[in-house]
């Protein structure tokens, strides 16, 4: 069987989700039977050559970005947008709720002048995405499920029910049982509650489902005394930049 | 009177000792402050105390009917598939009789035809044992409403506590072989079977309905109640996280999906629980969606529990274990919604 020529890109991120792949373990060497390396700056020095696959992580944040993700787009047959913030823009998105020039004074101070920025866009404000592989960092079964739809030529679904579903296939006792808010109820599960089974809350790093009730998730956290500037904060964290929607958009 | 025996409570250790030692047992276990779980225990230590013990997260459904469950082998390539059967013999110790009613449905659900082997095969391997309750768990249940809360068959062996000691029902061949091998078991009296009635009709007044409505009431209130504005009220609510339909004891929907391995040559087909909460269950190629509404799915919910089965089955659905009202993040609480339901069509 040819393998599939694949290469990794990383923009504004913290190649954590690369980083999960370099974890995979033993499962990395059954993938690499499937496909062939050609760029992963996080695992290989070998650069270029062609590609068939391209794995972005990261979400676009200058003009620099933008020509850069074009240029990746037009020589990728697949383009794999790939962790929260190629999808959603993730917490990078955080950027838009405040004004531009600010956050650049903030972060790059009397240097400001050097740097350009736009603001933070999801991989597909820019350009097409084929498939997307959702969360902070991406969870690594849903990466393979996708890399094994990719190899077939068949279309990924990310699951559009919230991650509740998960958390209780798990049993797990739910978090505003215990007095703790959790996002579980509107994100978008595939993660198999992967944060709640560890004792933690969700985020909502994977993206809201398409169809949130938000008014009603506003009403259970207004019942936990939550100021309501705290929630809209916990919903933008990873959510500011846009709320993924990757079937609607065919 | 052979049909009964008594446990003195001094020797329930032992039993549960000598039932980890001869069978695998799974038994509610403290999960967290409010929630329990069914899980395997191999020390009677690890059981929750029955007074504690509120129905778990999800009922013993998940041994019947788990909730990812491979069904098939296949080799894409040679074109060759294989069923697949995936069991294990246990027992299902302390089940409460709201549960008890929640595996009679789903075996008449995979009963029909054609029937779901799996299923079968399994319910075949496990053995229950029942365990009375003697009041309300908490605020949500309901299964006085629904009439489960005494004993209706389906388990193997039923332990009612009298105090200082148990009455055990034994309701079948398997119950009768546990109760003969392991020698703790004394024969019950007319005695104790005096006592056991007395304790029922304590029970009797114990569980107060709080809403007053017989089955044929109950029946009618939901057979002509598809316009009712409840609905809508409900879906303005509901956040579609599906907790009610995941912890539900007779909610029995299933997805069926094909996942290749990386060899891109073999694979396994299996079935993974499905809920009518969430956005995708009624759509349909092309996008469209049959419940696409909220209010839609949530009347479809309550209509598969206290209308359609029983023009199907002769019987409510719903079995009165509330756990659809704890776990639902929005609190829509079953009760209140059957009460709002009489109130809209009294025309309050």
């Amino acid at each position: 069987m040819k393998k599939v020529k694949v290469a990794f890109f990383d923009f504004a991120c913290c190649e954590g989700c690369q980083l999960q792949v370099a974890n995979m373990g033993d499962l990395l060497v059954d993938l690499l039977d499937r496909i062939e390396l050609v760029e992963f700056r996080e695992v290989m020095s070998e650069r270029g050559g062609d590609y068939e696959v391209a794995v972005v992580e990261g979400s676009i944040t200058t003009h620099h970005d933008i020509e850069r993700i074009k240029k990746i787009r037009e020589k990728a047959k697949i383009l794999i947008a790939y962790g929260a913030c190629a999808c959603t823009g993730g917490v990078n998105g955080m950027k838009n709720d405040f004004d531009l020039e600010d956050v650049k004074r903030y972060v790059y101070q009397d240097k400001a002048d050097w740097f350009d920025t736009v603001p933070t866009m999801a991989v597909d404000q820019v350009v097409k995405v084929d498939y997307y592989v959702p969360g902070c960092p991406v969870y690594i079964p849903e990466f393979v499920r996708v890399l094994k739809c990719v190899l077939q030529g068949l279309p990924y679904k990310v699951p559009d029910y919230a991650v509740c579903v998960e958390c209780k296939f798990n049993e797990n006792e739910c978090m505003y049982d215990k007095g703790i808010t959790c996002l579980g109820p509107i994100t978008r599960a595939g993660c198999n509650s992967w944060c709640t089974n560890n004792g933690n809350i969700c985020y909502g790093c994977r993206g809201m489902v398409s169809n949130p009730n938000k008014n009603a998730q506003m009403e259970v956290l207004k019942r936990y005394g939550i100021p309501l500037e705290w929630i809209i904060n916990k919903f933008n964290m990873y959510n500011r930049a846009k709320e993924i929607q990757p079937q609607e958009k065919e | 009177m052979d049909q009964y025996y008594r446990l003195n409570k001094t020797e329930c250790r032992e039993f549960v000792g000598a039932l980890t030692s001869r069978y695998q047992v799974v038994a509610p276990v403290k999960r967290g402050e409010k929630s329990f779980v069914f899980a395997r225990i191999s020390s009677p230590d690890e059981i929750a105390s029955p007074e504690e013990y509120i129905p778990t997260i999800i009922p013993p459904k998940k041994y019947f009917f788990p909730q990812r469950e491979t069904i098939l082998e296949y080799d894409a390539v040679a074109q060759r598939q294989k069923a697949v059967m995936e069991y294990e013999k246990v027992v299902i110790f302390g089940v409460r009789t709201c549960d008890l009613a929640g595996i009679q449905c789903l075996n008449m659900v995979f009963s029909e035809r054609p029937r779901d082997v799996n299923y079968l095969i399994r319910k075949n391997k496990l053995i229950i044992i029942g365990m009375e309750c003697w009041d309300y768990c908490d605020e949500h249940a309901l299964c006085a409403l629904m009439d489960n809360h005494l004993p209706k068959g389906g388990y193997d062996l039923f332990f009612s506590d009298l105090g200082d000691y148990h009455l055990i029902h034994v309701n079948t061949e398997v119950g009768e072989e546990i109760v003969r091998s392991i020698g703790v078991f004394t024969e019950a009296t007319g005695e104790d079977l005096k006592r056991l009635q007395e304790f029922r009709e304590k029970k009797r007044s114990a569980f107060d309905t709080g809403i007053d409505l017989s089955h044929p009431e109950l029946m009618d209130l939901f057979a002509n109640c598809e316009d009712a504005r409840v609905w809508e009220e409900l879906g303005e609510r509901c956040l579609s996280c599906g907790n009610c339909t995941t912890v539900c004891p007779t909610c029995y929907c299933f997805d069926v999906i094909d996942e290749i391995n990386l060899d891109l040559r073999t694979g396994e087909r299996f079935r993974i629980w499905d809920s009518c909460q969430n956005e995708d269950f009624a759509k349909v190629a092309g996008g469209e969606s049959f419940r696409e509404e909220r209010s839609g799915r949530q009347r479809h919910r309550y209509l598969r529990k206290f209308k359609y089965p029983l023009a199907k089955y002769s019987r409510f659905f719903c079995t009165g274990c509330g756990r659809c009202s704890r776990a639902c993040m929005a609190q829509i609480h079953i009760k209140e919604t059957i009460k709002a339901l009489i109130a809209e069509r009294a025309g309050v």
